[in-house]
């Protein structure tokens, strides 16, 4: 148990003020080995400010946010322990996608042949030679997934990867999320497509206007029957991300 | 340090446009010393060697674009973040593309000067002038010229890591070099010398005689310019440290 909890990622009393606006306020929730999490929030609830905290992109104003116990900038070999999507436009237009993958390769010190696994994996390679800026939405995804998974990392954080995939690439990332976590992975993943996050995770964090709305597991949100909770994940997310702030949190998450 | 010094030389090699700015160098030096011959200097003239080799230099703009492209052009493309992603201490990429980019900057401009040496001795032989190959005023020439290009590809890096917009960084080096520096100068009389472009030009200059009060002697340029890459890195590496990547 202990060396599953060296996986984890805890933010605790995390928050961001740019000046007089609070982009994040207090914001404390984990993400477990084994499981999805989803990070859930409409547009500016301040997700993508919270894990570019977690990677140590953005500097908090106060608390902390951790990956096995310690600050991104602390680990040892962050390639090899942390995979990440951020966005779909980081590449160079004029990089071949198999140089992009080398390059973070040489940077991470992961050994170059891990690069036509990868490319395999998402199904680039075919297009590996190609330079990015002849890439589709969904293949810039799918290169991003695959700098993703190139170090074999434990921990996954993934801002929006279904975004601009067709159905079929979208089923097989679910698969591969699915089985990543099943290997003992800990994967933290932004979405607003709702329905396919309601297939795919096991846990649910929603935030809005900078605070927690809901930190537990998806059952416990969704479970029918339940007035007060809701019926479906997308019922729930609108009650809870809409009018007053109050945090509800899943008696799984209690029990942590 | 040699693993990020190897990446950063890899992005290099699998992207074409910086190359383009370096190749621009050698057409230059071309273009600059037949324009020399073409106007009617005299190949005879003691010191029309170092002058024709003092082109190399010159080429330093494109060596400072070059590097302003490391780093603001990392931005540009939103690489930045995969880039301190891989590398979470940020002094450290900024060292290694400063290595990087002046080595690269280094050899470019010994590029230039080969062809430079090239063109000249065609010239002369055309006009029928010998071609000392031992001339010491022009080797110097060429060697101060090529420490421009460091020193600027260098003061590049910095400065794009400082500005971070691409367009804006290459703008305000451009509109310096052409307009800028030379109001100033006006204004500071004497103390021009110690500005960076004219320091690069007493580092690169061929014919002491034509330019000697206006700037520096040429030791002294190359320690001015050097402590200018000095400070702009410096300051480069303090922000980026410190500001937010999103």
């Amino acid at each position: 148990m202990k060396t599953l909890m060296n996986d984890s990622i805890t933010v605790e009393g995390l928050t961001k003020r740019y000046g007089a606006v609070t982009a994040v306020s207090d914001l404390s929730f984990e993400a477990r080995p084994g499981t999805v999490t989803a990070f859930l929030g409409p547009n500016g609830a301040g997700k993508t400010t919270t894990l570019r905290m977690l990677l140590g992109l953005v500097t908090p104003t106060a608390g902390r946010a951790l990956i096995g116990g310690r600050r991104y900038a602390d680990l040892d070999s962050p390639r090899r322990m942390v995979g990440t999507v951020l966005e779909a436009t980081g590449f160079h237009p004029g990089r071949r996608g198999q140089d992009h993958l080398r390059v973070l390769a040489r940077a991470g010190g992961i050994p170059a042949p891990r690069v036509e696994e990868v490319l395999d994996r998402v199904g680039l390679t075919d297009a590996a030679t190609r330079r990015v800026r002849g890439y589709s939405l969904g293949m810039r995804q799918r290169l991003g997934l695959a700098a993703a998974l190139l170090g074999d990392p434990r921990v996954l954080v993934l801002d929006e990867p279904g975004n601009g995939l067709d159905p079929a690439a979208m089923a097989s990332l679910r698969d591969t999320l699915r089985s990543l976590a099943a290997e003992g992975r800990t994967i933290l993943m932004s979405s607003h497509v709702l329905s396919e996050v309601a297939q795919t995770v096991d846990r649910v964090v929603i935030i809005a206007g900078g605070t927690v709305r809901y930190s537990g597991a998806l059952a416990e949100l969704t479970r029918a029957g339940d007035e007060a909770r809701g019926q479906t994940l997308e019922a729930a997310f609108l009650r809870l991300t809409s009018g007053a702030a109050t945090v509800v949190s899943g008696a799984a998450s209690a029990r942590a | 340090m040699g693993r990020l010094i190897s990446a950063e030389y890899l992005k290099l090699r699998t992207v074409r446009a910086p190359w383009l700015l370096l190749a621009a160098g050698p057409l230059l030096v071309l273009a600059g010393i037949s324009g020399l011959i073409i106007s009617g200097n005299d190949p005879r003239d003691p010191g029309q060697q170092a002058q024709a080799l003092a082109h190399v230099g010159l080429t330093a703009i494109f060596a400072l674009a070059f590097g302003i492209v490391a780093v603001a052009g990392e931005y540009r493309h939103k690489t930045i973040t995969d880039t301190y992603l891989s590398t979470p201490h940020r002094g450290r990429v900024i060292g290694a593309k400063l290595i990087v980019y002046a080595v690269c900057g280094t050899l470019a401009a010994a590029v230039s000067a080969a062809v430079g040496l090239a063109v000249a001795a065609a010239w002369w032989a055309d006009k029928g002038a010998p071609f000392a190959w031992g001339n010491s005023s022009m080797w110097t020439t060429i060697g101060g010229g090529i420490a421009w290009n460091a020193a600027f590809a260098a003061l590049g890096v910095g400065l794009g890591a400082l500005i971070r917009n691409l367009v804006a960084a290459i703008a305000v080096a451009l509109a310096w070099i052409a307009l800028v520096e030379g109001i100033v100068g006006q204004l500071i009389g004497n103390l021009a010398r110690w500005l960076p472009f004219s320091a690069g030009q007493a580092l690169g200059q061929g014919a002491k005689v034509m330019l000697s009060g206006r700037l520096l002697p040429r030791s002294g340029g190359g320690a001015v310019l050097v402590a200018y890459a000095v400070v702009f890195a410096a300051a480069a590496v303090a922000t980026s440290i410190r500001r937010d990547v999103s």
